[in-house]
């Protein structure tokens, strides 16, 4: 089973630009989160659907210039982990 | 439980009645207090109740324990010789935990041509004592304890409450300001030496004036001046740190805070003397728009 993750609904969420870094108050908790690259990103092309890490590789690569190699999938999946312990995502059996 | 005197107190936009068990701290407060204007209306915002802390503590070897709606379990008592700190005590903490109607940041201000000058810092960055010598100085003092962030347009309201001087400030502030202006000596206390000055008449007058805020400062005493850009995740952390109630506000106090960092110049500043900061502030202070 791949495990796939979903962002939390976009009405509960507030994006804020602060310079390189972007800010997220999350609605539910009250809590405001400091997200640095790629995290705003993956947050960003995940939309409603629950997608795998591979999945979000392949939107990103479309998106943004993404270096090619083969850990993007990894470090996607360590940010997945990171902002699922967050609250900012749920995990979905896929 | 004998009889409780009490005394009504306006700062700015927080009503406050004060009652005591002894007559010596309101006295004090009357005295220190006399320019300010009494509250309007029935209902004040806050009390705060300065009891002794068992009941023969009321004559013998009198002790005060601050009793309020907002308190802190680690707030020791007080001799009565430190009435006049443990109301003050208390009135900063009731406007830390318990007022909601602007983000409240810990910081000192001023303001000149309408605009506002916010010093934050931690204890012993000196914010207070700029604050309070700037106001010797042409600024118009606004407060030394609490910045008052409206929620809707971001302005600043003064909360010009006593300045608390402490140790070295004291004699500083004793060379430029008449005796008339300072509350007794009270040495020793849980924060060191502490005396009180009553800020400027003009700055009690016009304290429902707010100002736009037009410079954020992150002063640090003691080291080499300097000027210092600030990345903006730091300077809202930073405001977060130093707010009582960001997170009692919700989702207000995320909006008031992020149109806080978006608009207001800010930078750290280092200095080792008053004229040194003086100096610093005004290179800032010229160039804004």
């Amino acid at each position: 089973m791949i495990q796939k993750y979903r962002a939390a609904p976009k009405d509960d969420l507030i994006w804020h630009g602060l310079d390189s870094m972007m800010l997220l108050f999350h609605r539910p908790s009250g809590i405001a989160h400091i997200l640095a690259d790629p995290a705003p990103a993956i947050m960003e092309v995940m939309e409603d659907a629950p997608l795998a890490a591979a999945e979000i590789a392949s939107r990103l690569t479309v998106l943004f210039d993404v270096e090619a190699g083969a850990d993007l999938e990894d470090i996607i999946f360590a940010r997945l982990e990171e902002l699922s312990a967050l609250g900012l995502l749920t995990r979905v059996s896929g | 439980m004998g009889e409780m005197h009490q005394i009504l107190l306006k700062i700015g936009p927080a009503a406050f009645r004060i009652e005591s068990a002894w007559r010596q701290p309101l006295d004090q407060l009357a005295d220190l207090y006399q320019n300010y204007p009494e509250p309007t209306g029935e209902s004040v915002d806050f009390t705060v109740r300065l009891e002794p802390e068992k009941p023969w503590r009321r004559y013998i070897r009198p002790s005060v324990h601050i009793d309020s709606d907002f308190w802190l379990p680690d707030a020791a008592p007080l001799p009565l010789t430190q009435g006049l700190l443990a109301a003050e005590i208390g009135m900063n903490l009731q406007m830390a935990l318990g007022w909601r109607r602007h983000l409240l940041i810990h910081a000192s201000s001023v303001e000149k041509d309408g605009k506002a000058l916010i010093m934050a810092g931690l204890s012993g960055s000196g914010k207070s004592t700029l604050s309070a010598m700037l106001a010797e100085r042409g600024w118009r003092f606004m407060g030394d304890e609490f910045a008052l962030l409206s929620l809707n347009s971001g302005e600043i309201t003064a909360f010009p409450r006593l300045i608390s001087l402490k140790n070295k400030a004291i004699e500083a502030m004793q060379n430029i300001v008449p005796p008339s202006r300072f509350g007794p000596e009270m040495e020793a206390t849980p924060k060191g030496d502490i005396r009180h000055l009553v800020p400027p008449k003009q700055a009690i007058a016009r304290m429902d004036e707010t100002a736009k805020p037009a410079l954020l400062l992150f002063p640090r005493f003691g080291h080499a001046p300097e000027l210092r850009d600030m990345g903006q995740a730091e300077i809202f952390v930073r405001l977060t740190q130093a707010s009582t109630n960001y997170v009692a506000l919700g989702e207000a106090g995320f909006h008031t805070l992020t149109r806080f960092v978006d608009q207001i110049p800010t930078k750290a500043m280092d200095y080792q003397s008053v004229e040194q900061a003086e100096e610093l502030i005004e290179s800032l202070w010229s160039q804004l728009p």
